[in-house]
């Protein structure tokens, strides 16, 4: 870390890193709303092309690689963050006594393992898209991974939002 | 157009693997059982479970507990997909969803002293 710090702050550092870290967790959250959207709410034949109706309109199985890969990137910055965290946000949210928000955040690092775990059969059901045998496993964790990612974000968000940067 | 055959040992192995990480992870979180414990403010590892040091900061067992379940749960998976393959049954896959759904209450219950507030 020391070598890194010699050209950039350490302020500048962390908060490039939270930066990109937000940056994937939002374009995975865009990428598997979408998906989800077209799996479990399909727009029907014959609807009126309506913002909502090309929201549901994708092809989901162009998504999948983007979304794993997007799950693996903000996993390991956010693992990577977690470092600072512990020491220079956590410890003042402590004092501060906002126990909700942290255990919030104790959620949020558990979902995040949970949705890793899922990626192997995510990932295959959507290879086979044509598979009826794996149309449930295409439904059911398209939309936990989306419900993971929303609950990821808005935690992130929050916890970004009592303690701020710097 | 079909898609290929599904080779039974992927099948098992993805199974196996969406299961068994919830289930390692929850129980290493509940017990408390890192692979290993790091302190951030010194950059120390220990094996398994240290306590943190008195002025030298906290202790993060988070990065153990995931080490645990992945590792372990690609070990055990793989295991599976060797044992299964042909004229073996095949792996029902609504396992694989199950184990979250039921792993996320746990572990919301396992942070009940956050609740309490």
């Amino acid at each position: 870390m020391e070598a890194i710090y010699d050209i950039i702050s350490p302020a500048a550092f962390w908060t490039t890193l939270l930066t990109l870290h937000m940056l994937a967790s939002v374009a995975l959250l865009g990428a598997v709303t979408h998906q989800a959207m077209a799996v479990l709410a399909p727009a029907p034949r014959g609807a009126a092309d309506g913002f909502l109706t090309r929201f549901r309109r994708v092809s989901g199985p162009g998504y999948a690689g983007a979304i794993c890969l997007l799950w693996i990137v903000a996993f390991v910055l956010g693992g990577w963050i977690y470092v600072h965290y512990r020491i220079y946000v956590r410890v003042p949210i402590e004092a501060e006594g906002y126990w909700l928000t942290l255990g919030a955040f104790e959620v949020k690092e558990h979902v995040a393992v949970l949705g890793l775990g899922l990626l192997p059969l995510y990932w295959r059901s959507w290879q086979r898209a044509r598979d009826a045998g794996y149309a449930a496993a295409r439904r059911w964790t398209t939309g936990l991974l989306a419900g993971m990612s929303w609950l990821l974000f808005l935690v992130g968000h929050v916890v970004n939002n009592v303690r701020g940067f710097g | 157009m079909q898609d290929p055959p599904d080779p039974p040992r992927g099948r098992a192995f993805v199974v196996a693997f969406a299961v068994l990480v919830p289930a390692i992870y929850t129980l290493c979180e509940m017990q408390n059982w890192p692979l290993f414990t790091y302190h951030p403010g010194t950059g120390r590892l220990d094996w398994g479970y240290a306590p943190a040091v008195r002025d030298e900061g906290p202790a993060m067992y988070w990065y153990g507990w995931v080490t645990n379940s992945l590792g372990g749960g690609a070990l055990l998976a793989g295991l599976a997909a060797a044992m299964a393959g042909p004229g073996r049954a095949r792996w029902p896959l609504w396992p694989a969803w199950v184990a979250p759904l039921v792993a996320i209450p746990l572990l919301i219950y396992a942070l009940r002293y956050y609740w309490r507030f």
